[in-house]
């Protein structure tokens, strides 16, 4: 399994360059920066929706909260976008004990209804805040000034940066994976009331995992106002960011390391295909196929494509490595 | 008398909220199942009743009818298809089961319909009527009572009726149900046929009275989520009086406080709730 | 005394599952809880386990109360169960199961490690400790579950019907575990149907019909006595059992 990381990494490092020769290279490194800006959030939100089986389905206003705090520091007060990310993730982390601790006390399903509705709550007074731009939205610097506004015109910064962020949250999540907490998270997804009489504090582990899912969701957040400049309540907390979050973690495996980044690959260059061949309608159309996706996920094969590939080529592994490290 | 009208105004809505809602926990109490598409299947009442209003006229007893027995097909082929399978998966599978049916459904009905909100033509029931001094719409009063005397329907269907017990039966204990010559699937399948029912009949009374979208389906679906935690667990009664009581704190909080926060106080309620009372107005701790 | 439960009493709604019972257990014993289906002795059993919280009643282990300590809590104390139902973590593999377990004394991970793959080899399960748990039968299972527990490192164990359903070979394996938890100083409650497990194991049976104890001593005395006989087999045979021979 080493080497397929290995192999992962050094076309992550080498892209860019990989792709400057072609005719499309601004183009193919833009996409490049989205596919790993989608692999972060998908594999954010699977720490708490694939490891720990808590389906957030609003996981947008973690998202949203770190795309509009560096805006909002920046077009309000005029302080450096940066300052805008811990808080983001300051807020994240009350939202993710505001919904958190009341409901995982009970069954599964008030969570997940509270993730829509706090998430919609969000979204709909934001869209009437002035300070937040309403519905108009929060725009970043239009130019580069300073070094900490990271507005580049080229892409090639953004992969990078992105790359690093999606390392880091690699490696905690894998680190996580093979500590307690990850084989916590496992049993409380296996059996809740098993693991409760294993002395596992079932509640506060799930916060644990929501909390370390916020915080990354967030930053994907704050990253993707960094890039592109500008947030309104739709992209940055409408349920459709929601939704890229679980298809791209679900398609490729959730609750696996590899899975959302199988899932981003996938999709990103997907969803810029139909909105090129449709056009304007082309958007709708993306939906009507992630809502088949996600159907056909949950029918046939809920592991994703992972557990597909497991189910049907067994030859070619011994058995769930990049995963069960135990 | 502004007031009254405010509070007749809320309780005539809630009574529709109510109706739909209690499909939506009717599922809840008998499969432990929340349904995330059950707004869609509200929003698509709505269409049926367009559909039949633009094509084959009619009053809103057509409509009615036309979405009861759309829904009722639609919910129980939709049970078959995929509720029956994932019922027996994991816990990813059923809530995105759901959750990606309603983008589906809501995206389908962007694509057929296009974004656009749309009223239906002028009906029978078109007008006001002054009730002793309150102003009220004919067909919002109309929708009221029939959507309550339908949500009653339903209670009386679960505990009066043969039918009803045997539902009930299957709720209560699947295996039980089925050494006594139930047969399980075909007691889910109905209530999925029923619930999806009640949601279109909820949306063509609706229809009548307001303008819609395709996109109106995710605000019905956390309204019903909030109606089914007040309420409580499975309980059609809990449903009624939580409907009541939402649609009686959204006008007056939209008359009060204004028009943008009619949903926002709803959404906050279901928070709120979550926190100080889940079982809702009627369970137990 | 290790546990102590007094007049414990569980409602729901008004169906009085268990109507006021007692059990006391000194450390270093084998307790047998018998009696028919529905007697209430799997209710009982889960308010000592603290699945659920009794209506009525005290619970106390070791001098603390746990009446209304979570199930985690009981765990954390030294009170372990297994389930009638197996709940195994069926995706994980038998290690990984056990090892959850070892978390609860041993938060480092090869720590925990070390400590499941020892009790993974002292309750015979080493060549499926790499198996995923959804591979094993029925008696793997219970095993396992046996396995996961010992791995919290408990002072008392509730065994839940951990015998129903295995063949007489597999009982006699299952006894040999038992015995051998039991060598290792720990106190063991066990809920069971199969006579010949309660017989042969427990020092003191406790009898269960309708929500009372109804008859408590040794195995001896209690598969003789007719108000027993009278809960399994119904009136007559009570009766017939109290004649003289």
């Amino acid at each position: 399994m080493r080497w397929l990381w290995l192999a992962l990494g050094a076309v992550a490092l080498l892209y860019p360059w990989l792709v400057a020769g072609t005719g499309s290279a601004a183009f193919l490194q833009d996409m490049g920066a989205l596919v790993l800006l989608a692999a972060i959030g998908a594999s954010a939100w699977n720490i708490v929706g694939g490891y720990a089986g808590q389906i957030s389905v609003g996981h947008a206003m973690f998202f949203g909260a770190g795309a509009y705090l560096p805006l909002l520091v920046f077009q309000q007060w005029q302080l450096p976008p940066l300052l805008g990310v811990p808080l983001g993730i300051a807020v994240s982390l009350v939202l993710a004990l505001v919904v958190g601790a009341p409901t995982f006390r009970l069954q599964g399903h008030y969570f997940s209804m509270a993730t829509i509705a706090v998430a919609e709550l969000i979204r709909i007074v934001v869209s009437y805040s002035d300070l937040l731009g309403a519905a108009i939205g929060l725009q970043g610097p239009a130019m580069s000034v300073h070094w900490w506004d990271l507005t580049f015109r080229s892409a090639v910064p953004y992969y990078y940066i992105f790359l690093g962020v999606l390392v880091l949250l690699l490696l905690v999540t894998w680190h996580m994976q093979v500590s307690r907490l990850g084989y916590y998270l496992r049993a409380i997804r296996a059996g809740e009331r098993a693991a409760r009489s294993l002395g596992v504090p079932v509640r506060r582990y799930k916060l644990y995992a929501l909390m370390l899912s916020a915080t990354f969701t967030s930053l994907a957040g704050s990253l993707y106002a960094l890039k592109t400049g500008f947030i309104d309540p739709d992209s940055g907390l409408g349920i459709l960011v929601s939704v890229q979050l679980i298809i791209t973690a679900a398609l490729g495996g959730a609750g696996t390391l590899l899975g959302p980044l199988l899932g981003a690959v996938i999709l990103v260059p997907l969803q810029t295909a139909t909105n090129t061949w449709f056009g304007g309608s082309g958007s709708g159309l993306t939906y009507i196929i992630y809502g088949a996706i996600i159907v056909l996920i949950a029918r046939f094969e809920p592991g994703g494509l992972l557990e597909l590939w497991h189910r049907l080529a067994p030859r070619f592994n011994r058995r769930p490595e990049d995963s069960r490290a135990a | 008398m502004i007031f009254l009208q405010v509070i007749a105004n809320g309780l005539l809505i809630g009574a529709v909220y109510a109706l739909f809602s209690s499909g939506l926990t009717l599922i809840w109490g008998m499969m432990n199942f929340i349904n995330f598409a059950h707004g869609e299947f509200v929003m698509l009442g709505m269409y049926a009743a367009l559909l039949v209003a633009l094509w084959a006229g009619g009053g809103p007893a057509v409509f009615g009818a036309a979405a009861a027995l759309v829904l009722f097909v639609l919910g129980v082929l939709i049970y078959l298809a995929l509720i029956k399978q994932v019922m027996r998966g994991p816990m990813l599978a059923q809530i995105l089961s759901t959750f990606g049916l309603a983008l589906l459904l809501r995206y389908a009905a962007v694509w057929v319909f296009s974004p656009n909100f749309v009223t239906l033509p002028p009906t029978a029931l078109a007008g006001t009527v002054n009730l002793g001094g309150i102003l009220l719409s004919v067909a919002q009063l109309v929708s009221g009572f029939v959507a309550g005397a339908l949500t009653l329907g339903m209670h009386l269907l679960l505990t009066r009726t043969a039918i009803g017990s045997q539902l009930l039966a299957v709720a209560e204990d699947r295996h039980a149900a089925m050494l006594m010559g139930i047969r399980p699937d075909r007691m889910q399948a109905l209530a999925w046929g029923l619930s999806a029912a009640s949601a279109g009949i909820a949306g063509a009374l609706m229809a009548i009275s307001f303008s819609f979208s395709p996109e109106v389906g995710g605000t019905f679906a956390i309204t019903a989520f909030v109606v089914v935690t007040l309420g409580g667990f499975g309980s059609v009664p809990g449903a009624l009086l939580a409907g009541l009581m939402v649609g009686l704190i959204q006008s007056l909080s939209a008359y009060y406080l204004g028009p943008i926060y009619k949903d926002v106080i709803v959404y906050a309620l279901f928070v709120a709730l979550l926190w100080l009372r889940p079982q809702g107005l009627l369970g137990t701790a | 005394m290790l546990l102590s439960a007094e007049k414990v009493a569980k409602a729901f709604g008004s169906f009085k599952a268990v109507a006021g019972a007692d059990l006391h257990v000194d450390k270093g014993e084998i307790v047998g809880l018998i009696g028919p289906n529905g007697a209430g002795k799997s209710t009982f059993f889960n308010c000592i386990a603290g699945d659920l919280r009794p209506s009525e009643g005290r619970i106390v282990f070791d001098g603390v109360d746990v009446t209304n300590a979570s199930a985690a809590h009981h765990a954390r104390l030294g009170i372990g169960r297994t389930f009638q139902v197996p709940a195994t973590f069926e995706d994980m593999t038998v290690l990984e199961n056990v090892m959850v377990g070892a978390f609860l004394r041993h938060p480092q991970r090869s720590a925990a490690r070390a400590n499941a793959q020892r009790i993974v080899e002292m309750t015979g399960l080493a060549a499926q400790s790499q198996q995923r748990a959804r591979s094993l039968g029925t008696p793997g299972r219970k095993r396992l579950e046996i396995a996961r527990v010992l791995a919290t490192e408990p002072r008392l164990m509730l065994l839940d019907e951990a015998l129903a359903g295995l063949t007489p070979v597999e009982i006699q394996r299952a006894m040999d575990l038992v015995r051998e938890i039991h060598r290792l100083g720990i106190t063991l409650v066990i809920v069971e149907h199969v006579m010949e497990v309660i017989l042969t194991l427990a020092r003191r049976v406790l009898v269960f019909n309708q929500g009372h104890i109804i008859a408590s001593g040794t195995p001896q005395d209690v598969v003789n006595d007719p108000k027993v006989i009278e809960a399994y087999l119904g009136r007559g045979h009570g009766r017939a059992a109290a004649k003289p021979a």
